[in-house]
């Protein structure tokens, strides 16, 4: 997929700045991604189809993503400023307060983001990715967790 | 007629012409032959009479759904796009042309599968993992005569 198709699902992305990081693939999606799974698809389908953390609920609401974060070690935080010593994680919701993407801080501040099967981004600003669909709407949770070895 | 290696004087600048190799097609004329093409087929073939044709009718829907959702996170969101069900609508006949797909290419094919046939031959612990989804569907395919 070329940066102008994803510029044009992601109408801000280029204003914001933004560089693409892998190949495009369907082999993870960004829940996977922002919890450092690169192997997974991660989703709380109801044809339990794919994986999700059998300690957490199946089904596709904003508690049970935050809770497959906080049972990674995540805590919900106020910000999401680059703090030394954490990482953090965001989830965006849609209109209906779906689940819609979640993304990772990485150390140098920017965003590490799986576009669905799409490829996987680093963006500056968490705007980039917000916005009515095919955007993924608004972030509503932030998280945070000690990175190891700091 | 080649232009191969050609040189064009535009404004008094020299400019070699090296994205012309041994044609002197252009963009312009691949678009234009790309439309006579599709006009002539679809005056040979109705777009009706295409739509019959199971092999054309999915690739089509394949396309309009790929576009549409690859950027969506969500395989249940995915699935539920108007293309993807009218896959699924198409029964049996669509098992196999969903599986020389998988053979071809990763993707999002299990909801399909599943939906369709009633039944899903992945070992709960392979959940997620596409590349083992599509060998145990492949399998099964073989196993059912599909493939």
């Amino acid at each position: 997929m070329s940066k102008e198709s994803i510029e044009v699902y992601f109408r801000n992305l280029s204003r914001s700045g933004y560089s693409i990081t892998s190949p495009a693939t369907p082999e993870y999606n960004c829940i996977a991604w922002a919890a450092g799974n690169a192997e997974l698809w991660w989703e709380p389908d109801p044809q339990f189809l794919y994986y999700w953390p059998p300690q957490i609920e199946r089904r596709y609401t904003l508690e049970a993503y935050k809770r497959t974060y906080e049972v990674l070690g995540y805590k919900i935080c106020d910000n999401s400023v680059l703090e030394i010593g954490f990482e953090k994680i965001v989830l965006y919701i849609n209109e209906y307060g779906r689940p819609t993407h979640a993304a990772r801080q990485l150390i140098s501040g920017r965003w590490t983001s799986k576009l669905g099967s799409l490829e996987d981004i680093e963006h500056n600003t968490l705007e980039g990715l917000s916005g009515s669909h095919p955007a993924y709407g608004i972030v509503a949770v932030i998280l945070k967790r000690p990175i190891k070895n700091s | 007629m080649t232009y191969a290696g050609s040189v064009l004087f535009a404004s008094g600048t020299k400019t070699r012409m090296q994205d012309i190799k041994d044609t002197a097609e252009g963009k312009e004329s691949r678009i234009i032959q790309k439309k006579y093409d599709s006009s002539v087929a679809h005056y040979l073939t109705p777009y009706s009479r295409q739509w019959n044709n199971p092999v054309i009718r999915f690739f089509t829907l394949k396309v309009q759904w790929q576009v549409d959702t690859s950027m969506l996170s969500s395989v249940a969101e995915i699935a539920m796009h108007p293309a993807y069900q009218q896959i699924i609508g198409m029964g049996p006949i669509a098992i196999p042309l969903i599986l020389s797909e998988l053979k071809r290419k990763s993707g999002h094919w299990y909801w399909a599968l599943k939906s369709i046939a009633g039944e899903d031959p992945v070992m709960p612990e392979h959940r997620g993992n596409l590349k083992k989804m599509a060998e145990a569907w492949l399998k099964w395919g073989k196993e059912q005569g599909y493939v």
